[in-house]
């Protein structure tokens, strides 16, 4: 079979893909020599895999495929290159000759394999072709483990390794010269519409069809130019938004309403301007995949605007882990030079020292926004020299009425608001010693104890809460909060070790209001 | 430096007696020597250590060593069934309260025994049926089970899934733990197993093992639970993670995606149970993880419905003869809403209550019903006369005039040992009777109030102190029933008739039912109380409006009816006021009401640190001085490390090392007028400091390379 045809043939099924299946076909052909090793890359849902079995089964060239993503260690990939060659071989009855399907290295890996495909029938002695598909998402792979894959093919005459890449590889990744790739590069805007388009519509209830293919494919490029475009969708995305989208879009239609302007007739661009805000709410919550999809139905008969999902009740701690809580929040969020000002006991009443923290709320929130505007600045013209840019802390009346109109600074957390977050300003959560989270407590306590000698024992109790607020990942090891690959077993709780709050201020600031806490007396911008 | 003096310094002077204050903990001693290999760990049953000290006391003799053998016996044996009964009946009344968690979940339903198996358990089972990789978009499905901080009902529900999977034969639940996951290799080594050893056990484990055609595969190779699957035709595999915020984040995203590559051959269901809300968990999460999965929402919540439940149980079971006081309730239920714990801790902390009721009070011997010889001994009939409450009961006795009576009881051992069972025995039946008031008004409230929870700990609580009878709790419950119409208080009569056993109340009930019976046409009867039978009368009067309230004229049956009502209210009364006394006033409430705050606080609220610092900054609390005078500043006969800590405490955030010796050796120079062994004292200061370092108070400072930095400080 030519290439040609092959190409021909499937592209029926998968569009917008010859000219890789051309190339594959020829490279694989079972009538032709092939290269001893073959890369094919190109990033997720770009059809990769599927074009490659798909050319590999009509070549017929005998061949077998492994999921690199389903093998645990190096070892466990090696061992099953050899079992599923050996299937794709059917020798499956021959594997105590072959290594008793066991295979450490991959150095007796090309042993194994020669002896395989050595004993093939006559008849049989030909190409075969080895898959490994996602193979630089291997665990725990060996840096030596790409190129020595690379060599199998020189090393066993008739064997051709293709090695399936989703990340685009370096010049000479391998270390050997001249290795043919094929690139899957991401789908175009009309190879994307004329994907979806080549299925037919969703089935709306009550919809003509003369109007469904008339509206459609207009419809189908909106959402490409508006949602998946510029967000980098792929075509399974594609799909799902348009089937989410198309119910609601046709509705006006399906519900008998008549269009305005005294025209009896939907156009598309008639219910493109009556639907307008599909695009701006639903689309983006279409984006963005929730374990728990939205309840309402598609074929809601109204376009609900509130929001009909209601956030599931938010959880509620015991009074001591909520008062334990709000502490390391506000140990997070608050700058340790402060201390004194915020949480001291001996000027805590008195009105000058209110005015006080107040005053110092204002002015750390003001920082903050203009720490915020200064990377901004540096991130768009990086040419600007960083040297001799100094923190701007001078209050002047415009830096003030900007900062009070963004929202308050308790809203920030983990991600928080575009701009403000990042890793040096004051409003995200910095780490904190165990010891200050004592002491805060202390300070913030609502009901101090009336004798102030048998406070004693409250920070015992605290790392006994402490720990269950770590198991459930609200207060976590400062280490940890960084890198999230630490294991989740054993760090040790050392009284120097630093913490940090994980969730979000708006959550703890209602537990905190529970319980009688203000949390934004002691935040940069609240109670303003 | 003097020989002495070093030697108290370094606690090396062979007199013990310095230490007699302080408790030293001496690990158990092993067989073999330090150098040899620790014997390797076996399953050996453990019945050759038991066999080794059969008659061993458990209890210590109290009544100052003089109590016999037989009696703390008795005591240890009365504890243990005692608490076994107890156990039996918490475990029931758990299963029983997760019915009533499934009740809240879902309110329509309204007999309790008969929808055990409704709610949640229902909804997770149908859900796991229903929904396939196709239903869910080709993502894992995924019960997300929100359990509040209440992790432990969750296993229930999965044992009951696992259960009811299993019997239909469709598949199998397989529970992990955050602990079971340290890394990708051992979590899915324990997968594997565990699905296996669910439905064939330990021995099928490692039969599948080995039993298989073709190569021995690794552990943590999915092909076995591929092969699994189709060997046992599952249809649905629960992968139940049990915390799921405890999991790495990142083990948890290749477990899910491995998961996913599979889902075409095995068929993965993912249960999450989740202690905060669905938002968090999914927030921590990356995003290409979320996309793998979908699913629904399902809620278990309220832990304390759980422990009142057990509370109620133990309380008001009619054959309990031991109470728990209104101070160790109130500490239980301060626990469960202060802190994380579940109800397993606080059946646990209700055990160590009762255990240390029957270990410290040699009067508890009572509760086991012994025979005269056991308490023929002097010293416990003076246990018993030295009670508060028998003093009050002896005081009471002579106001009544019997002064013979009490002359015997503070005399004759005999009659005292004959006399005491008794009384016992009075006074445990009034507290039963006490608890089934707190039940009938319990369950008036229950039946009459809406809006307002009152629950049975709360009443306890003000029962056990002597309050109930007077509160206003109470006054309106019993206004309230005066005002119920007819079918209403049929249905309370119905419900209060289960505890109240009097002759009266089945005469009440039958009167009702008869005069129901003569007027079935005309609707439900109001009483006399009710709102809708005043009215309101308005009069003008000089220009005035006068209101007046007046009575309206109310129909034959209606007035019989008031009469029924209010038999009601007055035998309600009659019954609250009779039974709800304090308890504190009952001759012997020491043996049958454990109400003691103290051993269960602070055990169960244990102060390392405090301790430490205590025993740091003042070391003769804890240590004998061999002085006479008890000293309160830094001295030489302290232990060097509690000298630098004292030194320490008085220091700010940075310490200079070379102050700090200065200091140090000060202290050694002015005790030791002869001078000083300069080389002595640094080792203790070396030492000390290294102390120190090990307790986690001081760390070296990065700003600068002469100074320490302080770590803790005192008294947080």
């Amino acid at each position: 079979m030519l290439p040609k045809e092959v190409a021909s043939s499937l592209s029926t099924q998968w569009p917008c893909r010859d000219v890789q299946m051309r190339q594959l076909a020829s490279l694989l052909s079972p009538h032709v020599p092939s290269p001893s090793t073959l890369v094919v890359h190109g990033i997720s849902a770009t059809c990769k895999s599927t074009i490659l079995r798909a050319v590999l089964a009509t070549l017929e060239v005998p061949h077998a495929i492994v999921r690199s993503s389903e093998c645990i260690t190096g070892r466990h990939l090696l061992t099953k290159i050899i079992w599923n060659t050996l299937e794709a071989l059917e020798q499956k009855e021959d594997w105590e000759k072959s290594g008793k399907g066991r295979c450490e290295h991959v150095s007796g890996l090309a042993v194994l394999l020669e002896e395989c495909l050595a004993a093939r029938p006559v008849e049989k002695q030909g190409k075969f072709v080895l898959v490994l598909d996602e193979i630089d998402r291997q665990r725990d792979a060996p840096h030596t483990l790409l190129s020595a894959l690379a060599r199998l093919g020189e090393i066993v005459p008739s064997l051709c390794v293709v090695l399936v890449l989703s990340s685009t590889p370096r010049p000479l990744f391998l270390q050997s010269a001249a290795v043919p790739h094929v690139s899957f590069p991401p789908y175009t805007r009309k190879e994307a519409i004329h994907i979806i388009l080549s299925s037919n519509a969703p089935v709306v209830d009550g919809l003509p069809d003369e109007t469904s293919t008339r509206v459609y494919p207009y419809f189908v490029s909106t959402v490409y130019d508006s949602l998946v475009g510029p967000t980098a969708g792929s075509i399974p995305d594609f799909r799902s938004i348009c089937d989410r989208l198309w119910p609601r879009f046709v509705a006006p239609v399906v519900n008998g309403e008549t269009p305005q302007g005294g025209n009896n007739e939907w156009d598309f661009s008639r219910l493109l301007v009556k639907n307008r805000v599909i695009f701006r709410h639903q689309g983006e919550s279409a984006l963005v995949h929730r374990i728990v999809p939205d309840e309402t139905p598609a074929s809601a008969k109204r376009a609900p605007l509130a929001k009909t999902l209601m956030p599931s009740a938010l959880p509620s701690l015991p009074y001591f882990s909520t008062l334990i809580l709000t502490s390391a929040y506000l140990a997070s969020h608050t700058p340790q030079r402060l201390d004194t000002i915020f949480f001291s006991k001996f000027s805590s009443s008195s009105l000058s020292a209110r005015n006080k923290r107040a005053h110092h709320r204002r002015r750390l929130k003001v920082l903050s926004q203009a720490q915020a505007e200064e990377r901004q600045a540096a991130n768009d013209d990086p040419s600007t020299p960083k040297k001799g840019k100094r923190t701007k802390t001078r209050i002047t009346k415009s830096t003030l009425s900007s900062a009070f109109a963004t929202s308050s600074a308790t809203t920030s957390a983990i991600g928080g608001g575009a701009g403000i977050a990042g890793p040096s300003t004051i409003l995200t959560a910095r780490s904190f010693p165990l010891e200050r989270l004592l002491a805060i407590y202390h300070a913030i306590d609502p009901n101090p104890p009336a004798t102030p000698l048998r406070v004693a024992a409250v920070a015992d109790r605290i790392y006994a809460e402490l720990a269950t607020l770590r198991r459930l990942r609200l207060v976590v090891p400062a280490a940890s909060h960084n890198a999230m690959a630490t294991s989740s077993g054993n760090t040790t709780a050392d009284a120097g070790d630093k913490w940090c709050v994980n969730v979000s201020g708006d959550w703890i600031g209602e537990l905190a209001k529970g319980i009688g806490v203000e949390v934004g007396e002691w935040l940069a911008g609240g109670l303003d | 430096m003097d020989a002495d003096g070093l030697n108290d310094a370094l606690g090396l002077s062979n007199d013990k007696s310095q230490n007699l204050g302080a408790y030293i903990y001496q690990p158990p001693k092993h067989r073999k020597s330090a150098g040899e290999r620790p014997s390797k760990r076996r399953k050996v049953s453990s019945t050759a250590d038991k066999d080794e000290r059969p008659d061993r006391q458990h209890f210590v003799p109290l009544l100052n060593g003089d109590e016999n053998a037989k009696s703390v016996q008795l005591r240890y044996d009365a504890y243990q069934e005692l608490w076994s009964k107890q156990e039996h009946k918490i475990q029931v009344s758990q299963a029983n309260s997760w019915v009533v968690i499934v009740i809240n979940y879902s309110p329509g339903l309204k007999n309790i025994l008969e929808d055990v198996d409704a709610g949640v358990l229902t909804d997770v089972l149908s859900f796991v049926r229903d929904t396939s990789p196709q239903t869910c978009d080709g993502c894992i499905p995924t019960a997300l089970v929100t359990v509040g901080s209440n992790v432990s009902s969750l296993s229930r529900l999965l044992s009951r899934l696992n259960g009811q999977l299993i019997s239909a034969g469709e598949g199998s639940v397989v529970v992990l733990e955050s602990g079971d996951a340290p890394n990708l290799k051992t979590t899915l080594k324990n997968i594997i197993r565990a699905t296996v050893t669910n439905t064939d056990g330990n021995d099928g484990y490692q039969r599948f093992l080995t039993d298989r055609a073709g190569p021995r595969l690794l552990g943590y190779d999915l092909d076995l639970l591929h092969d699994y699957v189709q060997r046992k035709g599952t249809k649905k595999l629960v992968l139940a993670l049990r915390d799921s915020e405890a999991f790495d984040p990142g083990l948890l995203t290749d477990l899910l995606s491995l998961f996913k590559s599979w889902l075409d051959r095995i068929p993965f269901t993912v249960l999450l149970g989740i202690s905060t809300s669905v938002e968090l968990f999914e927030g921590r999460l990356p995003r290409s993880c979320v996309a793998l999965l979908q699913g629904k929402h399902f809620e278990v919540q309220e832990a304390g419905n759980c422990v009142d439940r057990i509370y109620e149980t133990l309380q008001t079971d009619p054959d309990t003869n031991l109470w728990l006081g209104r101070n160790v309730t109130s500490t239980l239920f301060e626990n469960t809403s202060d802190y994380f714990q579940s109800p397993e801790a606080f059946s646990r902390m209700v055990k160590y209550a009762y255990m240390s009721h029957f270990f410290a009070n040699p009067l508890a011997v009572l509760l086991a019903n012994p025979d005269s010889t056991v308490l023929a001994q002097n010293k416990f009939c003076e246990a018993i006369r030295n009670l508060p409450s028998f003093r009050m009961f002896c005081e009471d006795l002579v106001e009544e005039g019997s002064i013979n009576q009490v002359r015997d009881m503070l005399e004759v051992d005999e009659y005292l040992i004959q006399e005491a069972p008794k009384y016992l025995d009075a006074n445990q039946q009034r507290m039963q009777n006490m608890f089934q008031a707190v039940r009938v008004v319990h369950t008036c409230l229950q039946y009459t109030q809406s809006s307002k929870k009152t629950n049975v700990s709360d009443l306890s609580i003000r029962a056990l102190s002597g309050e109930l009878s007077e509160s206003t709790i109470v006054e309106e419950m019993v206004a309230t029933t005066k005002t119920l119409d007819s079918d209403k208080l049929d249905g309370l009569l119905l419900r209060l008739r289960e505890i109240i056993m009097g002759p009266e109340a089945g005469a009440i009930q039958e009167d009702l039912r008869t005069l129901l019976g003569t007027c079935v046409n005309s609707g439900p009867l109001r009483s006399g109380y009710n709102i809708n039978s005043t009215v309101t009368k308005t009069t003008v009067v000089q220009q005035r409006i006068l209101l007046s309230k007046g009575q309206a004229d109310l129909s034959e049956p209606a007035v019989e009816y008031t009469n029924i009502v209010d038999r009601l209210v007055a035998l309600l009364q009659v019954h609250l006021t009779e039974t709800l006394i304090n308890p504190q006033d009952l001759f012997l409430h020491e043996i049958f009401l454990f109400d003691l705050r103290n051993p269960l606080k602070e055990t169960f609220a244990p102060r390392p640190r405090f301790a430490i610092e205590r025993a740091l900054s003042t070391p003769f609390d804890y240590l004998l001085s061999s002085s006479d005078v008890t000293m309160t500043k830094v001295s030489a006969k302290q232990p060097a490390t509690a000298i630098l800590y004292q030194l320490y405490l008085d220091s700010g955030a940075l310490v200079n090392v070379h102050d700090l010796w200065q200091a140090f050796y000060g202290v050694f120079e002015t005790e030791e007028a002869g001078g000083c062994d300069d080389r002595v004292v640094m080792s203790l200061f070396y030492g000390a400091l290294s102390e120190l370092k090990a307790f986690g108070v001081i760390k070296n400072s990065r700003k600068k390379t002469d100074h320490l930095a302080k770590s803790a400080w005192m008294g947080l």
